[in-house]
């Protein structure tokens, strides 16, 4: 008999499941004071990760986004309660697309382990190790293995199947995936992205997506139904929208929008956009933003720098670098994560419907770059794009250890975003959600280093030429 | 043989001088899912790209980053140094992140006036055949146009048959291989392997032919271990020499640069030639960048073993390795219960600092199998 080495007390899931009900205990309005008496009985990682989320300028979104994520992860008890199908997606994955099934629910690969690494005692390493245990590589994706770790235990809360997409634009984490379905012995869904943009590549994808359709209504037994398609799509329409709104607000400088609503926007891109929920986090964000344009408001005396994060950001202390940065004046404008392109998709028919969420899922972010004719020709030209949009004087690329194929691509992008845009980009390098690699002090130091000997100095250098 | 011997680990072989002094071009390609018949028939040079554990990466690492492969950045390194620069162009194909990472930088640095990205599905199924059965006459199309070739149907046929029967002799080498007595090593075999996938099919077979049968009349050797080598793209002979320098033999094995380059390799009807060779190359990928085929990998590799009557098996691959590194913990349980002790080595690609590292845990995985190997001699007398 197989002796469990995990409690399912102890699996990420459960346990981030209930770490969060104490977020439903908070009301809608805190005082300092409140804040202050809650994280104090708060272990000490979730101490600090509270205490980034629950600064003034950002409470009143971030309880929303935090209810709402208690809501996300509620719903899939809940569906697991009814017999229905909880489907492991990962973040390039719509997860719109599992709404617009009755009998679905989407739980997101990569926003777990965040969970994991921001709410629980030891952040997300127990898993981590769990899985080098099995004999997994180390240089595999923390963003996937601290959850799937987690899974591996077979103590932990269970997906009924896998949906990947990731094959053509991510070795490691579609193998991650298909290691885990073939483990747990649950169905693997999948859909390629031909690394083929032309008219021809662009057709055979909405091919290979209209199989995965097909697929999922064979395995939920549903077909899917063209009144709930519409009610999914029209929040996950104005989610759009007020990501534009957002987007837009970004311009102004020093920048409104808090640093750490990047991270918010995608929490919500890749958790619950299709729902009610998303629209209310992402209106609440756009609502914090505006009242601090109104106000003039910004953490810092003066916003030196505007950076773009190229690729992902750190999650392993978000107050050390989320807020820190923007305590220090250096915007942080949204990372690759967040360049999603949401479009507001034609409701008019289920083909339509269809075809604008095939059209989104090709557009996600790594799904639209990496698998691209040319790993770096599509990023780069998105990030020469946005930078000019937000006015950005700076990139930075966070060298996730285990993202081999930006990796690949890295030197191309920074020598041509130079060249085409003047813009300067810091190489680092660390585990996005790991702490043991690369310390936050070190990054904070690096960053410092970089925005005061690079970007002031140009800042300078454009002042004088003008 | 000791032609063969001569020529296996030099980039820039006497044939290839030999080929481009007469004119010929040479169109370079990296992954097995490249049908090389399409080149044949354009009566070029398909040069499989190696690196034969060169160990320096300077250039390589100032594209890539030391999170990238280390058989990648050696390639690349060729790339840049020059050591290529007999390549008259350069065939992409998606293989794997690294690799696709090696071709951006390198076409990036050098801009081949030949490059060409042929993309390959990940799964096998009707519409993904029908594409990559496309994409084979766009790679067919872009050659023509490039080199003032036609590539006919029958050309086609005729490099199929060529190339069928160099996949046939190369089966007989490996049965001579697998025999109680292997008549050929590992390292050998590599070298073999390395060599023809840098020649003309139709003179690779004339040496092949002449290959087996001098081998046929061969004594064999005898090993302390026989052992299954698989894993990563691996075109190190020198790790396999040393492997079987500690006593080990590699007798067989289910490496791309071994096995997995022309195993199992048919197609259905030749009636359609490019269809033909759609089928046989994304029907047969025996490569862990394929979705839901890992059982047909685990049996291919499973048959491997059982075949050659292997005493252990050796799961090497490069540091870095998403696709390899993976798959090694599935396999290693399935290799295990059946029966067959594994050794699963991660390595640095060339990197002399392994070598010392390799050879304790080689020469301790044999200490541990060797048990295993004595019953099985008794068995055999």
């Amino acid at each position: 008999m197989t002796v469990r080495q995990f409690k399912p007390y102890e699996g990420l899931i459960n346990r981030v499941y209930e770490i969060f009900s104490i977020v439903d205990k908070l009301p809608e309005r805190m005082s300092d004071e409140e804040v202050e008496g809650v994280t104090r009985l708060l272990p000490s990682d979730l101490q600090k990760t509270m205490r980034a989320f629950l600064v003034p300028r950002l409470r009143k979104s971030s309880l929303v986004f935090l209810k709402a994520i208690k809501a996300w992860l509620d719903g899939a008890h809940q569906a697991k309660r009814e017999g229905k199908k909880v489907i492991l997606v990962p973040f390039n994955f719509p997860p719109e697309i599992v709404y617009c099934f009755e009998n679905a629910w989407p739980i997101t690969s990569e926003v777990l382990s965040t969970l994991g690494v921001a709410a629980l005692e030891g952040q997300g390493e127990r898993y981590w190790d769990y899985a080098m245990g099995l004999g997994l590589p180390d240089f595999a994706c923390s963003a996937n293995m601290i959850e799937v770790g987690s899974c591996l235990t077979e103590s932990d809360f269970a997906p009924d199947a896998v949906i990947n997409d990731c094959f053509a634009s991510c070795d490691i984490n579609s193998k991650t995936h298909e290691f885990l379905a073939r483990y747990l012995d649950i169905p693997l869904l999948f859909l390629e992205k031909t690394v083929d943009n032309t008219e021809r590549g662009i057709r055979q994808y909405y091919r290979y997506f209209e199989a995965l359709i097909r697929d999922l209504e064979e395995f939920l037994e549903e077909e899917l139904d063209e009144e709930r398609m519409r009610e999914v799509i029209g929040y996950a329409n104005q989610a759009s929208e007020l990501y534009w709104e957002l987007w837009d607000l970004h311009r102004f400088s020093p920048c409104p929008v808090p640093n750490a609503f990047s991270l918010m926007t995608y929490g919500v891109r890749y958790t619950m956009w299709g729902t009610e929920d998303g629209v209310r986090v992402m209106r609440s964000m756009v609502e914090t933003s505006k009242e601090r344009l109104e106000r003039g408001e910004y953490p810092a005396e003066e916003e030196v720098a505007r950076s773009l994060w190229t690729y992902t950001s750190y999650y392993f202390d978000l107050a050390g670098l989320f807020n820190w940065m923007e305590e220090n004046g250096i915007t942080h404008l949204g990372d690759g994560l967040d360049l999603f392109f949401p479009r507001v998709i034609d409701t008019g028919s289920r083909e339509s419907m269809l075809e604008g969420m095939a059209e989104i899922t090709r557009n996600m972010p790594m799904t639209r770059w990496m698998g691209a004719p040319s790993m770096s020709m599509h990023w780069l030209d998105d990030l020469a794009w946005w930078a000019r949009e937000l006015s950005a004087d700076c990139c930075i690329y966070c060298g996730h250890h285990s993202c081999k194929q930006t990796w690949s691509a890295v030197t191309i992008v920074r020598n041509e975003l130079m060249k085409r845009a003047g813009i300067p980009t810091l190489v680092l390098q660390g585990d996005s959600w790991i702490r043991r690699m690369t310390p936050i002090e070190t990054l904070q130091e690096l960053i410092q280093e970089f925005v005061d000997n690079v970007v002031r100095r140009g800042r300078r250098r454009a002042a004088r030429a003008r | 043989m000791e032609a063969l011997q001569g020529r296996s680990t030099d980039i820039h072989t006497e044939y290839v001088r030999s080929w481009k002094e007469r004119g010929g071009k040479v169109l370079g390609y990296a992954c097995v899912a490249t049908p090389v018949e399409i080149i044949e028939a354009a009566g070029i040079l398909p040069y499989r790209i190696k690196a034969f554990g060169h160990p320096d990466t300077e250039l390589g690492d100032s594209y890539l980053a030391r999170f990238n492969c280390r058989f990648c950045r050696s390639c690349l390194q060729l790339g840049l140094d020059g050591t290529y620069d007999f390549l008259d162009g350069l065939i992409e194909t998606n293989g794997c992140d690294h690799l696709r990472g090696m071709f951006e930088n390198w076409q990036y640095a050098k801009k081949y006036e030949f490059f060409h990205y042929l993309k390959v599905p990940h799964f096998v199924r009707q519409d993904s055949m029908e594409y990559f059965t496309e994409e084979l006459s766009l790679l067919k199309l872009a050659v023509e146009e490039h080199f003032g070739v036609e590539i006919t149907d029958d050309a086609l046929r005729e490099a199929v048959g060529t190339m069928n029967q160099v996949q046939a002799r190369l089966k007989d080498l490996y049965a001579l291989r697998e025999e109680e007595r292997p008549r050929l090593s590992g390292a050998e075999t590599l070298r073999v392997i390395c060599t023809g996938s840098s020649m003309r099919a139709a003179d690779f077979l004339s040496l092949l032919d002449r290959l087996v049968e001098e081998k046929s009349r061969d004594p064999g050797m005898e090993a302390r271990a026989r052992l299954l080598l698989l894993g990563s793209a691996t075109d190190e002979v020198g790790l396999v020499a040393e492997i079987e320098d500690q006593g080990g033999l590699v007798v067989a094995d289910a490496l791309c640069y071994g096995s997995r380059s022309f195993w199992g390799r048919e197609g259905e009807s030749l009636e359609e030639p490019l269809r033909y060779l759609a089928e046989k190359y994304l029907g047969n990928l025996f490569c862990p960048r394929m979705f839901m085929e890992y059982e047909r990998r685990r049996d291919f590799i499973l048959d491997r073993a059982r075949q050659a009557r292997v005493d252990g098996a050796i799961i090497t691959y490069n540091k870095f390795c998403d696709l390899h590194g993976v798959e090694a913990v599935s396999l290693r349980s399935d290799l295990e219960k059946n029966g067959i002790p594994v050794l699963v080595l991660e390595k640095d690609y060339g990197s002399p600092a392994d070598a010392g590292r390799i050879r304790t845990r080689v020469q301790a995985f044999l200490e541990r199998i060797g048990g295993r190997t004595a019953e099985r001699v008794e068995a055999t007398r």
